[in-house]
């Protein structure tokens, strides 16, 4: 067996018997690119199981936390944890079969099948020049089959709209079969049936065997379906918690920079 | 039919064009004797119809396998190459030449052709050894402007580095080629490209990259396919960008120089088929690439044997029978399955 194969079962197995299994943590993280202070002071610890949504205005680093978080964004300071382990000594190989990322937007330079494209979450398990085999074809299937995109398998990617294109994203993160599934703005640009249905998709997702974080930019949807809630601002973490303790009028105002009265009626 | 299967089936209709191609020229040899001498000659076995006249037998051997062979790697490598390049720099309009190989590779042969060097060494391969360098020189130059590699390169500017080193070598092409007098037939005969200087020794010369290159390139389509999303998903599916650019970049330049060393600057080849290849089996460059190579091989085959009966610079005729069968292709591609 491989080493990623070995790796994944013994984490699922540990995050089964240990309640608190560190699946992502952050200690005094801080980046800097190009000498400007990109995030600073990060602490945090996600454990198995949970919910988690990051809020915060444009530039505040809500993204490039979750680069640091999954290591395509080097850190200046501090230790990264992904699994128990600092993830500074795991190869991306290693580092894909832990964290899965949906990111903002698939575009593509080819014309890719819907069920082809999902299947390129298979590629962290797999090895040498061989094509996707049956056991990943089957996975990626499962994986459209469970975000209720099965019907979309044999479209063109480029061809499908904004929410089809999401589910797509989500389905290949899927397909990963990863712990962790961190997600950049699922719900942006959607109407609010797709929001929804992402939204739902999304809290039916995260389970004892699967940690959802995500960005996100409806704050009221975070209230209803986030357990806990990350407000950044200007690179730093300033609250941590529960949508009641987190997102309050106060602390509304202080990170988008709005009036305190207008913050309130949101 | 399955990656796979198509592969296989590839390979066995190559050897069938390779074997009538052998056949085809001025002195027509039956598909028979050619497989006949063939077995003879290369691996010490008799095979019906055992009839082998010296003529024949020299005409095969001599003349028409080292370019037959040359054609098949040639294109094999041109097709693998220029869909790396599709593939990592995520541009359906990538060719083997994008990083300038082919104004550089020009460019040498140029100089090499004008310089006042004979000898026999130098009448065996001078040329074709100063395109491959040129070729390689064009390539490192892009490499390190662009910063290939550095991990912060974009693509565009990949793209844009590469264009602009080719127009600056093309220009310096033009001002070699006005002040060039009687050779500038040569010059423009190697611009035109062609497999009428595919020797034993030339094609000895070129094999081990051409092979070695292609080869190695079409088994890393693993790698290459996270970089169908992009960079940073590439990263997400756990691929390691920077070390993966520069290992494909490497050994598609390397592939190129040779191809263009061989055979001069044949288009074309390296840009459609693996289009034509994509609209069969999809994207993955894990089939993409080892098809391309059968495909590659198998038109720039084609069109050469075309190009000798009738007297065209094979380069001619690869666009003549390409650009129809990519656009007869795109009328009837599959619903949903534009290019």
């Amino acid at each position: 067996m491989r080493y990623e194969r070995v790796r994944a079962v013994s984490t699922e197995f540990a995050m089964q018997i240990d309640p608190s299994y560190e699946l992502i943590g952050a200690r005094n993280v801080r980046v800097e690119i190009g000498g400007k202070l990109i995030l600073d002071e990060i602490n945090l610890k996600i454990g198995v199981g949970e919910r988690v949504a990051i809020v915060g205005a444009n530039g505040a680093g809500k993204t490039s936390l979750l680069r640091a978080l999954s290591g395509t964004l080097p850190v200046a300071d501090g230790e990264v944890i992904l699994c128990t382990e600092p993830l500074g000594g795991l190869s991306r190989a290693t580092i894909a079969c832990s964290i899965a990322v949906v990111g903002a937007d698939l575009v593509l330079p080819f014309a890719t099948r819907a069920d082809e494209l999902v299947a390129l979450g298979r590629l962290p398990h797999g090895r040498g020049p061989s094509g996707p085999t049956a056991h990943d074809r089957e996975r990626a299937a499962a994986a459209l089959e469970r975000v209720g995109a099965s019907h979309l398998a044999a479209r063109d990617v480029r061809t499908l709209s904004a929410g089809e294109k999401q589910l797509i994203a989500i389905a290949l993160g899927l397909a990963q079969e990863t712990p962790i599934l961190a997600l950049d703005e699922p719900t942006v640009h959607l109407d609010l049936k797709h929001r929804v249905e992402i939204a739902d998709l999304l809290v039916s997702l995260a389970d004892r065997a699967r940690t959802v974080v995500a960005i996100f930019h409806e704050i009221d949807m975070v209230r209803q379906l986030f357990p806990r809630v990350i407000l950044m601002k200007s690179g730093r973490i300033v609250a941590d918690g529960s949508p009641e303790s987190v997102l309050t009028a106060a602390r509304i105002a202080d990170a988008w920079g709005i009036p305190q009265e207008r913050a309130a009626r949101l | 039919m399955t990656p796979p299967r198509l592969l296989v089936g590839g390979a066995l209709l190559l050897s069938g064009v390779a074997v009538l191609a052998i056949g085809f020229g001025s002195v027509a040899i039956a598909p028979g004797d050619v497989i006949s001498i063939l077995a003879r000659q290369l691996f010490g076995v008799d095979v019906p119809p055992f009839i082998q006249s010296a003529g024949a037998t020299s005409i095969v051997m001599e003349l028409r396998l080292p370019r037959i062979l040359a054609a098949i790697l040639v294109g094999a490598a041109l097709a693998v190459a220029g869909g790396a390049f599709q593939s990592l720099l995520r541009n359906p309009l990538a060719d083997p030449y994008v990083l300038g190989t082919s104004s550089g590779a020009a460019l040498g042969a140029a100089i090499a052709i004008l310089l006042p060097i004979g000898g026999v060494a130098w009448e065996l391969g001078g040329v074709q050894l100063a395109a491959f360098l040129g070729a390689l020189a064009s390539v490192a130059l892009v490499w390190r402007v662009a910063g290939i590699g550095s991990g912060e390169e974009r693509i565009a500017s990949v793209l844009l580095v590469g264009y602009a080193v080719a127009s600056l070598l093309a220009a310096a092409l033009s001002l070699v080629m006005l002040a060039s007098g009687a050779n500038l037939r040569a010059i423009f005969s190697f611009l035109l490209g062609g497999l009428d200087g595919a020797t034993w020794p030339r094609l000895a010369a070129a094999a081990l990259p051409l092979i070695a290159a292609t080869t190695l390139l079409a088994l890393r389509g693993r790698a290459l396919a996270g970089f169908l999303l992009g960079d940073e998903a590439a990263q997400h599916l756990g691929v390691d960008v920077r070390r993966e650019r520069r290992i494909a970049v490497a050994l598609a330049s390397l592939a190129t120089a040779a191809a263009v060393a061989l055979a001069g600057l044949i288009g074309f080849v390296g840009l459609v088929v693996p289009h034509l290849v994509r609209l069969a089996v999809g994207p993955d460059p894990r089939a993409v690439l080892p098809l391309s190579a059968i495909g590659g091989a198998l038109l720039l085959l084609l069109a050469d044997t075309i190009a000798r009966s009738i007297g065209v610079p094979v380069g001619v005729i690869t666009a003549l029978i390409g650009a129809p069968f990519l656009l007869w292709l795109l009328h009837r591609a599959r619903t949903g399955y534009a290019l």
